[in-house]
C-alpha cells in the first residue's frame, strides 16, 4: 500500500512518517505501508494525473489532501466513495468546520476523511516584545499595532545582523494566501459571495486586506525569498513574531526554554479571523487495496492515534474527543486558542476552490518577486486581482453554474 | 593508476552511469551518493528559474532518504553565497550558521549563433544549484573536498542534461504513437460522432488535458452549430450551438482570425480546423482547472493531427450531404420511397421484437391531375410543396414521411394505433385544407386543397409492410369512392363492409380487383 504525503514536520517528516508506519504495523503485522512525500505543488499537479497513469507511474492507495480538494476529486472521479467502501463510517465524531468537507457537495457520502488540522495565529518571543511594549496583547490586537511593534522592533535589534521582526512561516519563503487571508476576512473581504456564485476577489475589501499583510514584505518587516536558515527565525533570536498556522507554543518551550506566546492574527479591520485548514485523507478509486487504504484511515482517526501524530506535526487533532483531550491538557492553550477557534474560517469545499488558491499563490509570487526587485506597485497588484476575479469568475460558469 | 579524486570521480560516474526515467529519480540516486561521499547532514538540490531569478528547492537528502521540500530564493535578493559562485561555481560563505557549501549545476554547449570572428564561446546554462551541509560538529569543507564537489557537479549537470533529452524523446515517442493509436481507432469508425467522441477522450486521456472540446461550425463556416465536449470527469457532452453564450461564439471569429498560436504561459489552445479555406470549426484544449501549462511539444502534436481531423470531418460530411440528397426528394424535402422502405422494415421488426403499434397513413392530394391541367404544372408543384410542408412540420419526431411517387404519401407512424392515426389525420387534413391555390392564378376565387387518406395498423391489419401498404390502400379507395377529402381506417371499413354484406344491403367486392381500378383512374397516376 503506498501514501502519498506532504512534508508536514519539514525536514522531520520523514522520521514522523517511519513512526506512524511503525504504530500501524505494530496493530496490523502483515500491512506494507510506503510513504511518498511530496510538496503541496507536486500533489496539485499529480491529482490531475493519477485518473490516467502511464505504465511507469505508480498508484497511489491513499493521498493526504487539503480539506478544500474533496469536491474537486469527487467531480474528477479521483476519490472512492468511502461510504460505499464502509456503510458504518461515520463523521459523528469529526470537528465541525471539518465535516463538510468531506462529502460530494450535495449529498451525504463521504469521498475523505478528516485526518488533522491548524489554525493561524501569532506566536512572538516573550523576552524580545518585552523591551518595546508592556501591553503586547492589546498592542498587538490590531494590524497597525503589529506594524509599529515591528518597527519598534527593528529598532531595538538594529546591531543583529540578519534581524527581521517577524519571521517568514511560509514553507517556500515567499508570500502565502494562508497567510493572508486572516487579513482579508478581517477586513470584510472573502473569496466567493455568501451564495458561491460570484467571486470577491476584486472588490475593496479583498485588495485591501492582501495588502495589510503585503506591507510586512514591503516594510522589509518579514523576510522574503531568502535562504531559510539562522535569518529571521525565532529560535535564532534573529526574529521576534511570526503568523504561523502550527500550534508553535510546545515546540518553542521545548526547545531552548524559550517563552514564545500566542495571540489572535491581529485584526485588519473590525475583528480577528483565523484561518483554519483541515488534511484529509482520501481513497484512490483505482488503488487495488481499497479496504486495507480504508483500514490505515480509520487507524489514523482513532483518538489516542490523532493526539500523538497531531503532536508531531504540531497541529489539531480532527476528531472531537482527542481534540479535547488536547485543548483541555494545559490552561494555556485551552485559554489561547478557544478565542482563535471561535472566530476561525475556512474554506469552502467546491470544484474549483484548489484552482482559485492556486491563482492567487501565482498573484502573491509575481508579488514577492517584484517587491525584491523593487518594482512592486498596488496598482499592479490590483490588476492582477481584477484579472483573477475574470479568471474565476468564469471558472464559476463552468464548474460551479 | 588512478588517484583517489580520479577513481571517486569514476565510481560516481558509475553509479549515475543508468538511463534514469526522470529528475526526480536522477536526484534520488546522486543526492544519497553525495552525502554517503562527504559525510552530508543533508543535501538539498535547488531548480535554477532563470525566468524568475529564483533558486526553488527541488529535493532534499537526509540521512538515507530523498523527499520534497520548498524554499525558494531569489538572487536577485543577492544572498551572499551569490557573487562567489556564479564567479567560481562554488560559494562557501552563507547565512547559514554552520558549515554549508553552494555548488553550481550547469550544462555548458556550443552557442548556437556564434559571431563572425569569434574562435569558440560557450553558453552557460545554469541548471541548479547544490547546498551541502554539515551542521553536526561543524566540520568544514577541505579545499580538496572542494576540488572534488566541482567535478561531481559537473557530472551530475550532464547527467541531468542527458535525462532531460530522453524524458523529451520519450514523451515524444508517447506522443506519436498516441496519436497514431488515436487516427487509426478514428478511421475505423463507422459513425463520425463515435469517432470523434473516442478521439476526443483519447487526446484527453494521453495529454491530460482538463477539457477538451470540439466546435463545429455550419456548412459556410459562419455559425457554430454544435459542440462536443469531455469534461474533466471524462464524460462526453454535446451541445447545440444555439444554446452557446456570446462570448463562446465571438472565439470563433478570434480563433480564424488570429489562427493558432502557442503562448508558453496559456492553459488554453485553441486550434482552427481548416480545409483549405473551409471552415471545418475548431478544437480547444483547456487546463483551466489545474492551471498547468500546456508544453510545446504537445502543442505541435496536437496542431499536425487536427490538419488530419479536419480532412477526416470535411469527408464524412461530404458523404453526409451526398446521402442525404440521395434519400430526399428535391421537389419536396420528404425522404424517397427507398429510403422509407429500409426504415419501414427495421420499425416492423422493431414493433414485433418488442410488442409495439404501428400505423400507416396513404394518402394523395384530390384532384390532382385538374390542378395541374387546368392551372399549370408550376402550380401542382407549388400545391406538391405546400402539403409536403405540412406534412414535414406536423409530425413527431419519431415518424417517417416520404414521397412514394407522384401526388401520392406516406407517412409511417411508430408506436401509434388506428385512433391515435386518426387524430394525426384528421390534424392534417384540417391543416392541408387550410390551404388555398395563390389567387392570381385563380381570378380571385378561393380554391382550397384536399387530401384524402387512408389507414392500416401494425399487427392488427397485417405484419408485412406489403400487407400494411394494400389495406391502407383500400381503405383509401373508400374515401375516394365516398367524396374525398377525407379519412378511413381499414378495420372500421372491413367492418362495415362485413356488415353490409350480412345485412344484405350489398354484395362483398372483390377489393383487390377494384383498387386497382380506383388506382388508375386516380390524379397523377
Amino acid at each position: 500500500m503506498i501514501l502519498w504525503a506532504m512534508p508536514d514536520a519539514g525536514a522531520k517528516s520523514r522520521e514522523q512518517y517511519n513512526t506512524l508506519v511503525s504504530l500501524f504495523k505494530e496493530e496490523y503485522p502483515s500491512a506494507d505501508l510506503t510513504i511518498r512525500i511530496f510538496t503541496r505543488n507536486v500533489l496539485w499537479r499529480r491529482m490531475f494525473t493519477i485518473k490516467n497513469p502511464t505504465h511507469e507511474e505508480e498508484i497511489p492507495d491513499v493521498i493526504q489532501i487539503p480539506h478544500y480538494w474533496t469536491a474537486l476529486l469527487v467531480r474528477e472521479g479521483v476519490a472512492a466513495n468511502l461510504s460505499e467502501l464502509d456503510p458504518g463510517l461515520s463523521l459523528s465524531e469529526c470537528l465541525l468546520p471539518l465535516k463538510a468537507h468531506c462529502y460530494q457537495p450535495g449529498t451525504k457520502d463521504i469521498y475523505s476523511y478528516p485526518w488533522w488540522f491548524d489554525l493561524s495565529a501569532l506566536h512572538y518571543r516573550a523576552d524580545h516584545l518585552k523591551l518595546v511594549t508592556a501591553h503586547p496583547e492589546q498592542d498587538l490586537a490590531t494590524w497597525q499595532g503589529l506594524l509599529n511593534v515591528c518597527e519598534a522592533l527593528r529598532e531595538t535589534f538594529s546591531g543583529v545582523a540578519g534581524y527581521y521582526p517577524m519571521q517568514n512561516s511560509d514553507w517556500r519563503g515567499s508570500l502565502s494566501m494562508r497567510n493572508a487571508l486572516p487579513c482579508v476576512w478581517s477586513r470584510g473581504g472573502g473569496l466567493l459571495s455568501e451564495n458561491r456564485s460570484e467571486t470577491l476577489v476584486g472588490t475593496k475589501n479583498f485588495k485591501e486586506g492582501i495588502h495589510d499583510y503585503v506591507t510586512l514584505a514591503l516594510k522589509n518587516y518579514m523576510p522574503i525569498l531568502r535562504e531559510r536558515g539562522s535569518l529571521g527565525t525565532l529560535a535564532s533570536g534573529k526574529a521576534s513574531m511570526m503568523i504561523s498556522r502550527k500550534q508553535g507554543i510546545k515546540t518553542f518551550n521545548v526547545r531552548r526554554g524559550l517563552r514564545v506566546r500566542t495571540l489572535p492574527v491581529p485584526a485588519t479591520g473590525e475583528e480577528s479571523h483565523a484561518y483554519l485548514s483541515g488534511m484529509n485523507l482520501f481513497v484512490n478509486v483505482r488503488s487495488e487495496h481499497k479496504k486495507d487504504a480504508l483500514k490505515f484511515i480509520k487507524f489514523c482517526a482513532r483518538p489516542d492515534i490523532q493526539l500523538r501524530y497531531a503532536g508531531m506535526v504540531e497541529a489539531f487533532p480532527a476528531f472531537e474527543g482527542a481534540f479535547e483531550q488536547f485543548i483541555f491538557s494545559s490552561s494555556q492553550r485551552l485559554q489561547t486558542y478557544t478565542g482563535i477557534l471561535s472566530s476561525a474560517r475556512t474554506l469552502p469545499n467546491i470544484t474549483i476552490m484548489g484552482t482559485i488558491m492556486e491563482i492567487l499563490k501565482r498573484i502573491l509570487a509575481v508579488c514577492a518577486t517584484q517587491i525584491v526587485e523593487n518594482r512592486f506597485t498596488q496598482a499592479s497588484l490590483d490588476r492582477e486581482l481584477d484579472l483573477a476575479a475574470k479568471e474565476v469568475e468564469y471558472l464559476l460558469s463552468i464548474y460551479e453554474g | 593508476m588512478l588517484d583517489r579524486k580520479s577513481y571517486t570521480l569514476y565510481k560516481f560516474h558509475k553509479q549515475l552511469n543508468q538511463s534514469f526515467q526522470n529528475k526526480r529519480s536522477l536526484l534520488e540516486c546522486a543526492l544519497p551518493a553525495l552525502r554517503n561521499l562527504f559525510k552530508l547532514d543533508r543535501v538539498y538540490f535547488f531548480d535554477w528559474q532563470q525566468e524568475r531569478a529564483l533558486l526553488s528547492l527541488k529535493m532534499m537528502c537526509k540521512k538515507e532518504y530523498c523527499m520534497d521540500m520548498q524554499e525558494d530564493i531569489s538572487v536577485l535578493n543577492e544572498p551572499v553565497f551569490l557573487r562567489q559562485l556564479l564567479q567560481t561555481g562554488i560559494a562557501e560563505t552563507t547565512d547559514l550558521s554552520y558549515p554549508a557549501l553552494y555548488v553550481l549545476v550547469k550544462w555548458q554547449r556550443p552557442s548556437l549563433e556564434l559571431k563572425a570572428g569569434e574562435v569558440h564561446s560557450y553558453m552557460q546554462d545554469r541548471v541548479g544549484v547544490l547546498r551541502l551541509e554539515r551542521f553536526r560538529k561543524n566540520r568544514v569543507f577541505t579545499n580538496a573536498e572542494i576540488d572534488l564537489i566541482k567535478d561531481l557537479g559537473l557530472e551530475i549537470s550532464h547527467n541531468l542534461r542527458n535525462t532531460e533529452i530522453d524524458q523529451a524523446k520519450n514523451q515524444r515517442l508517447r506522443v506519436s504513437t498516441a496519436l497514431n493509436d488515436l487516427s487509426t481507432i478514428f478511421a475505423s469508425s463507422l459513425r463520425l460522432n463515435d469517432g470523434l467522441e473516442l478521439i476526443l477522450k483519447g487526446v484527453q486521456k494521453y495529454f491530460r488535458f482538463d477539457r477538451v472540446r470540439l466546435y463545429l461550425t455550419d456548412a459556410d463556416g459562419s455559425k457554430i452549430k454544435s459542440v462536443l465536449g469531455v469534461d474533466v470527469s471524462g464524460k462526453v457532452t454535446q451541445e447545440d450551438g444555439k444554446n452557446l453564450g456570446e462570448g463562446e461564439t465571438q472565439i470563433l471569429k478570434e480563433v480564424f482570425d488570429s489562427s493558432a498560436t502557442y503562448r508558453s504561459v496559456r492553459s488554453v489552445v485553441y486550434i482552427p480546423l481548416k480545409v483549405q479555406r473551409n471552415k471545418v470549426g475548431f478544437l480547444t484544449f483547456d487546463n483551466l482547472l489545474s492551471r498547468r501549462k500546456i508544453g510545446y511539444l504537445d502543442f505541435i502534436s496536437l496542431q499536425q493531427f487536427a490538419t488530419q481531423m479536419a480532412l477526416t470531418i470535411d469527408n464524412a460530411r461530404l458523404f453526409e450531404r451526398v446521402q442525404e440528397l440521395s434519400n430526399y426528394d428535391e421537389l419536396t424535402k420528404l425522404p424517397v420511397r427507398r429510403y422509407f422502405n429500409e426504415k419501414f422494415a427495421e420499425e416492423i421488426y422493431r414493433s414485433k421484437r418488442f410488442d409495439l403499434t404501428l400505423s400507416l397513413i396513404i394518402m394523395d392530394i384530390d384532384w390532382f391531375k385538374q390542378i395541374n391541367d387546368g392551372y399549370g404544372h408550376q402550380i401542382g408543384d407549388w400545391a406538391l410543396k405546400e402539403v409536403s410542408r405540412v406534412i414535414r412540420t406536423g409530425l413527431r419526431q419519431t415518424d417517417v414521411p416520404c414521397r412514394f411517387g407522384g401526388d401520392e404519401m406516406i407517412i409511417m407512424l411508430p408506436r401509434t394505433n388506428g385512433e391515435e392515426a386518426k387524430i394525426i389525420a384528421k390534424r392534417l387534413k384540417d391543416r392541408i385544407h387550410a390551404i388555398t391555390l395563390p389567387e392570381r392564378y385563380t381570378d380571385g376565387e378561393a380554391v382550397h386543397l384536399s387530401i384524402s387518406q387512408g389507414i392500416s395498423s401494425f399487427p392488427m391489419d397485417g405484419e408485412t409492410p406489403e400487407v400494411l401498404l394494400e389495406k391502407a390502400d383500400k381503405a383509401l379507395y373508400v374515401v375516394k369512392q365516398n367524396g374525398r377529402g377525407s379519412f378511413a381506417v381499414y378495420r372500421e371499413v372491413a367492418e362495415q363492409a362485413e356488415a353490409a354484406v350480412e345485412a344484405g344491403t350489398e354484395t362483398p367486392a372483390e377489393p383487390a380487383a377494384d383498387a386497382s381500378a380506383a388506382k388508375s383512374s386516380r390524379p397523377g397516376k
